[in-house]
Order: C-alpha cells, then sequence, then structure tokens
C-alpha cells in the first residue's frame, strides 16, 4: 500500500491535522475523517455538482480534488458557509421558493450559488442557468432553484442600490 | 461502433494470410498488444494495453475465427474483459484478393468491423471509440505493412512466391511459435496484475524477433517440403 | 468509485519531475487541475503507480506579454484565462472561449497546459491555440523546445510531446485592432463535450478578409483547420454570398469522424451553422467600424 501523508488543512476555520492515503479524495476526506455530511457524492467523476466545496475561496468538484492536495489551504464545505451567514438571504430563498425535496443536491447548489452572487451580481435569468447547469437535481425541476438565485440577486442589487443612494 | 477499411498491403495474399493468422505477427502489430496465444485451431486470446488519451485498461480478450475460405476470407468475433473498466465485444469480416501492382502481385484487404464497448469506458469514453479503433486500425495495418512487406525487401513476383509460400494451414504456421508462446503466458501470469513491465517495448521486439524467427523457420521447413 | 492505490508527490523544481518521470515512465502521472486525470482515476479506467503533482512549479504560472506574443503559463486555470484583462485586451478569442468550458468548478482547477497536453478532439484550447497558429512550449530532462500548434496537434490524443516531457506554457500572437476573433461551440447541453466548435481568427482591411483562420473542434481527431475555405475568402467581403460560397466549400472540404451522439453528416452540418453564424458576425463588426 502507498505510504500515508499527513495533513495540514484548515476546514471551516478549524486547523486540522490527519493522516490520508493519497488516492482520498476531498469529498471522503471531508466526510469520513471529518464527519461534515453536508458534502455529498453523486457521480463522482465531476459531472453532477453534489459534492462541490471552497478551497482558498474558489468552488470546486471535491471528488476531483485529492485531500493530499488541499495541504496547507482552507477549505470550506456547506456547514462552514452557513456557519458565516454569507449566504443567509439566499438559502432562506430557496426555502421560500420550495428549491429542495430531496435535498442531496442543495449543498452542491448553494455552493455553486454562491460564487455566482460574488462573481457576477449582475447575471441575468439566462445567465444563471448557465452558471448553475453544472449542479444536477432530479427532484425540482430546477426552476424554482433559479428562481431563488434570480430572487436573491434582486434582492442584494435593491439593498446596493439603497445603501449607495 | 462500424469500422470498415480497404487497404492495399505489399505482398502476395498468401503471405498476408499466413502473418494475419500467425500469433506472433498479431502480437508485434496490435497496438498495445502484450501476449496473442493460439488455443485452437480457430481460437486465440490475446491480451492487450489499450493506451487511449488518459485511459489505460488491460483488456483480455478471445478470438474465434468462421466462414473461413483460406488465403480469401473470414469472420471473427471477439470479445474482451478490460477488468474494472468494462468490456468490448464485436465481430468483424476480412477479405482478400489479389491486387496487380506495377512492383508485383500485391493483396487487397478490405474489413469490416462491428463492435461495442460496455461498461465504464463506454460510458465515459463511448464518444472517442470510433475515433480510438480507427487509430488502432491504422496503427495496426501500418505495423502489418511494415512486417509483411517491408520496404528494403523486394517483392517477390506471382510466380516465384508460390514456391517457398505454399499455403500452409493456420495451425501448421502456429507450430514453430506455440513453444514460445506458452513460456510468454507463464511470465506474464507471475507479473504483478497493476504493475505496467517496464520493458513493453523489449517484449515487443522480442515477438517481432520470434515472428521473423519462425517465420523464417516456416519457408525453410516449406522450401523443403 | 474510488481510484486505485497509487503515491504521491508535490516537487519543488522541474529537474525534480524529470527524474521521476524517466525513473517511472508511463506508470507516473502529471497531475495539475486532475480534472481529466481524477475523473479517470476515480473510474479506474487508469492505474498508474505515482502522480506527480505540479502545481508547486511556481515558473509554470503566470500571463505575461513577450515582445509580440502572450505567454500563458501551463498552470494558468481556465478562470485565470476567462477573468484575465491581459487576455481580454491581447487575446480576446480566449476570452470568448472560456465560458464555454465545462462549468465553473472545473474551470476554477481545469489548466491551460492541460488541456493542451491531453489534446481531445472537443477541448477548446487547442482548437484556439490552432486558429491563432500559437505555439506550444515543451520542456524535458533535454532541454526546453518550442512547437507550432500545427505540429504539436498530430492525431487522436496524441501530441508532439515526447516521453519525459511535459507542457510548461503556450503562447499566442497579440491581437491588433484589424483582427476580428469570434469562438462558439454546439453541445447538447451547456458544459458537455461540444459536438462542433467553431475558432475564426481573421484579419482584415476594411471589410476585406486579408486572411481567415477557421479552426474546427469535434470535428477531427484533431483541431481542424479548413485550409482550403481560408484560401477561397482571403480578399474577399463576407457577404451573404460569399458566405454561402464559403459554406458549400466547407461541406466538401470537411470529413467529420462520427462520434457516440452524431454522425457524420449531422456535424457536418453543425459546423456549417457555426461558420455561417461567426462569418456573418465577423461582417457585421466590421461593416459597423467602417460605417
Amino acid at each position: 500500500m502507498a505510504p500515508l501523508h499527513t495533513l495540514h488543512v484548515e476546514v471551516n476555520g478549524q486547523l486540522q491535522q490527519c493522516s490520508v492515503q493519497p488516492r482520498q479524495h476531498l469529498v471522503d476526506f471531508i466526510r469520513n475523517d471529518l464527519g461534515l455530511k453536508g458534502s455529498h457524492l453523486g457521480c463522482e467523476h465531476g459531472v453532477c455538482g453534489a459534492c462541490t466545496v471552497e478551497v482558498d475561496g474558489r468552488i470546486v468538484r471535491g471528488c476531483l480534488t485529492l485531500a493530499v492536495q488541499t495541504q496547507g489551504c482552507k477549505v470550506r464545505t456547506i456547514e462552514g458557509l452557513s456557519h458565516d451567514g454569507d449566504v443567509r438571504d439566499l438559502q432562506e430563498a430557496f426555502i421560500r421558493h420550495n428549491a429542495l425535496q430531496c435535498g442531496f443536491c442543495t449543498p452542491g447548489m448553494v455552493m455553486a450559488a454562491k460564487e455566482l452572487l460574488e462573481v457576477k451580481p449582475d447575471a441575468s435569468r439566462e445567465e444563471v442557468r448557465e452558471w448553475m447547469s453544472g449542479n444536477f437535481c432530479r427532484c425540482t425541476g430546477y426552476h424554482a432553484i433559479v428562481d431563488a438565485i434570480c430572487d436573491t440577486l434582486a434582492e442584494r442589487a435593491r439593498k446596493g442600490q439603497k445603501v449607495g443612494a | 461502433m462500424e469500422l470498415t477499411g480497404d487497404i492495399v498491403i505489399g505482398a502476395p495474399r498468401v503471405r498476408v494470410w499466413a502473418a494475419l493468422n500467425d500469433p506472433d505477427v498479431l502480437a508485434a502489430c496490435i497496438p498495445g498488444c502484450e501476449a496473442v496465444e493460439v488455443v485452437g485451431p480457430l481460437e486465440k486470446t490475446a491480451r492487450v494495453m489499450v493506451k487511449v488519451g488518459p485511459v489505460r485498461a488491460r483488456f483480455a480478450g478471445r478470438i474465434l475465427l468462421s466462414d473461413v475460405i483460406e488465403t480469401e476470407s473470414c469472420a471473427m468475433s471477439f470479445e474482451g474483459s478490460g477488468g474494472a473498466a468494462g468490456m468490448a465485444r464485436g465481430q468483424s469480416e476480412v477479405q482478400l484478393s489479389d491486387e496487380s501492382m506495377p512492383e508485383g502481385l500485391h493483396t487487397r484487404l478490405r474489413y469490416t468491423v462491428q463492435a461495442s464497448v460496455a461498461g465504464k469506458l463506454g460510458q465515459v469514453g463511448g464518444r472517442m471509440i470510433d475515433a480510438a479503433a480507427k487509430q488502432m486500425a491504422d496503427q495496426f495495418f501500418g505495423a502489418f505493412q511494415a512486417h509483411v512487406a517491408p520496404a528494403a525487401a523486394p517483392v517477390p513476383d506471382a510466380t516465384a512466391d508460390t514456391r517457398p509460400q505454399t499455403p500452409l494451414p493456420a495451425d501448421t504456421v502456429a507450430q514453430p511459435s506455440a513453444a514460445p508462446a506458452p513460456i510468454r503466458a507463464a511470465d506474464s501470469a507471475s507479473a504483478p496484475p497493476a504493475a505496467l513491465p517496464a520493458s513493453t517495448e523489449w517484449l515487443r521486439v522480442k515477438w517481432f524477433a520470434l515472428g521473423a524467427l519462425a517465420t523464417a523457420l516456416g519457408v525453410w521447413v516449406g522450401a523443403r517440403l | 468509485m474510488k481510484s486505485p492505490q497509487f503515491d504521491y508527490c508535490k516537487p519543488a523544481s522541474l529537474d525534480e519531475v524529470f527524474t521521476l518521470l524517466a525513473q517511472h515512465g508511463d506508470d507516473a502521472r502529471i497531475l495539475a487541475g486532475g480534472q481529466t486525470l481524477m475523473a479517470t482515476l476515480n473510474m479506474r479506467l487508469s492505474e498508474p503507480v505515482l502522480l506527480i503533482d505540479i502545481t508547486g512549479l511556481k515558473a509554470m504560472r503566470g500571463i505575461r506579454v513577450q515582445g509580440d506574443r502572450l505567454y500563458i503559463g501551463a498552470l494558468t486555470t481556465h478562470t485565470d484565462i476567462e477573468s484575465s484583462a491581459l487576455v481580454a485586451q491581447h487575446a480576446p478569442l480566449l476570452a470568448q472561449a472560456a465560458p464555454h468550458i465545462a462549468h465553473r468548478a472545473i474551470r476554477n482547477s481545469g489548466t491551460w497546459g492541460g488541456s493542451i497536453a491531453y489534446g481531445d478532439p472537443a477541448a477548446e484550447w487547442p482548437c484556439c491555440l490552432s486558429a491563432l497558429d500559437g505555439t506550444v512550449h515543451l520542456q524535458g530532462a533535454k532541454g526546453a523546445r518550442k512547437v507550432s500548434a500545427t505540429d504539436f496537434f498530430q492525431d487522436l490524443y496524441t501530441t508532439a510531446l515526447q516521453p519525459g516531457e511535459i507542457v510548461v506554457g503556450a503562447d499566442v500572437p497579440l491581437a491588433s485592432t484589424v483582427d476580428w476573433v469570434g469562438f462558439d461551440e454546439l453541445a447538447r447541453r451547456h458544459g458537455d463535450y461540444a459536438v462542433a466548435g467553431l475558432a475564426v481568427a481573421a484579419r482584415f482591411e476594411r471589410t476585406l478578409v486579408q486572411r481567415v483562420n477557421l479552426s474546427f473542434l469535434g470535428i477531427g481527431a484533431i483541431p481542424i483547420r479548413a485550409r482550403r475555405t481560408e484560401a477561397l475568402l482571403a480578399g474577399k467581403t463576407l457577404d451573404a454570398g460569399t458566405i454561402e460560397i464559403a459554406v458549400a466549400s466547407l461541406k466538401a472540404e470537411l470529413d467529420p469522424l462520427p462520434d457516440l451522439t452524431h454522425h457524420a453528416g449531422t456535424k457536418r452540418h453543425l459546423a456549417t451553422v457555426l461558420a455561417r453564424r461567426l462569418l456573418q458576425a465577423a461582417h457585421a463588426s466590421r461593416s459597423a467600424i467602417a460605417a
């Protein structure tokens, strides 16, 4: 068996030190070694988006990232994001619009949408759909998810304008 | 997936037929081939390491001949397992006919292949199967042409070539190489499955040399008959 | 699925990388963004012994102007290219193509060098590099060398990379005001491997085409330059009649390879759809400037 590596990584603001197999991907590490079950595995080859987590401020496919690759990095999962309150408005919009049913895709959806809110605050509905097309949902039919994100964008824009005025 | 080809090989039909049935020639010409073994008069097994892009999948398969018309045509069915990667199966038809060229009597080789790939390789790599199969076929026939009709050797004319190249039934041609083949199989059985032999290139050279030796032996035997 | 066992290392120097490659040969795989490699390993379509993580090699990062070229280091991510002001100014074709690459999370990890080294038939960067007559920078134990895009992409997943060499970067010529560039691709869903795509790089004199490069992805095993059609368009204005001539020429010139979902005839048709769109857009843009 390949030798274990000692991993030092900050997860949700907490420094972790663990022994990991090189082949262990980030979401398996997060779920099994750290007990954080919010990040999910769907396809495990980068297509479904359920594994989306944040590494050094950017969303990545957790199933395509090795735990050992996050040596010295800052990782944030849905638990951390939720705790930090960055997207409380988005999460409330999800509930309001019934944008989750079984909830399996939801953490990935929220992580992906979070980056959209940061990077494209004036995204059109079409741009939201394109951005989110990397996350699959089997339950909702997607419209409610898009509605929730557009709602949040509009609300933030409105608040931004009020602040600016 | 369907593949067809129509090529001219710079050698007479009898030699092309013999080479197509020679496991050593096949082992030397199939890209990534690690071993070809004759199991019966119409049956061979093969182990091929398929390298396409990021994929490295070792396939162990069986080739079964049928509808054999010596030196003219045959049908082949094949199936192979790639372990965790998936499975491949299909059939092909090969037809040989004489092709008169200024340099001498060559052979026109026509083939059709229908194949399907199942399992993960089919799902994930499926979009590239046609292009990958075509690339492998091109590589095979390039190597086959070089083996059967090396540019340096003069192509024998129609009368001269029938003397040393009397049509030998497939299993007779296989005889000289039957001895080395089981030794190779024993080698491979002991090799760790996950590790790629570091000497793949050397193995190929060895097989090519063995194939050349076996063919030379066959020619010598044939000349004596 | 879980990937098979392998060992992992992160060299601090290129020399270390070359030593490891010489030692392990094809049993070692280079890991940069890992967006293709990790999917392959998770599906157990490959079982390497060692992963060599090259993301620690800072010399392979960065976008900079070098003389009359824009140089992009191999470790530059797709998102870096998408959001780079230098790229927007000097290589707008790349800025247009970047959003078509998969999805944001993949773009945040996947790299310029990785896409070029794999040379997937439907990949955007090989297509753009071919359209711009870019140059790939390679390095191995024996030293560094440069290969033109035309010579680099040779066959299906086959490039000019020799065993023991890696892609360290690639450069493209700086765009000028007389250049028009356009990129578009057609996929069943956004982010899927494209069925067909086209990168156009043209130099104009007012509305007259001086030269135009038409580089197709998803049509052949490598980026396909429609050189006969390119020659036809030189010296012409891209009015409706000329575009129809170009489309007819493409139909004759292109010999698409079918893939799992589309046969050759469909690909040929889609190639002409893209050609019409982009050539019309080029004409409209140049006419607006000339007006």
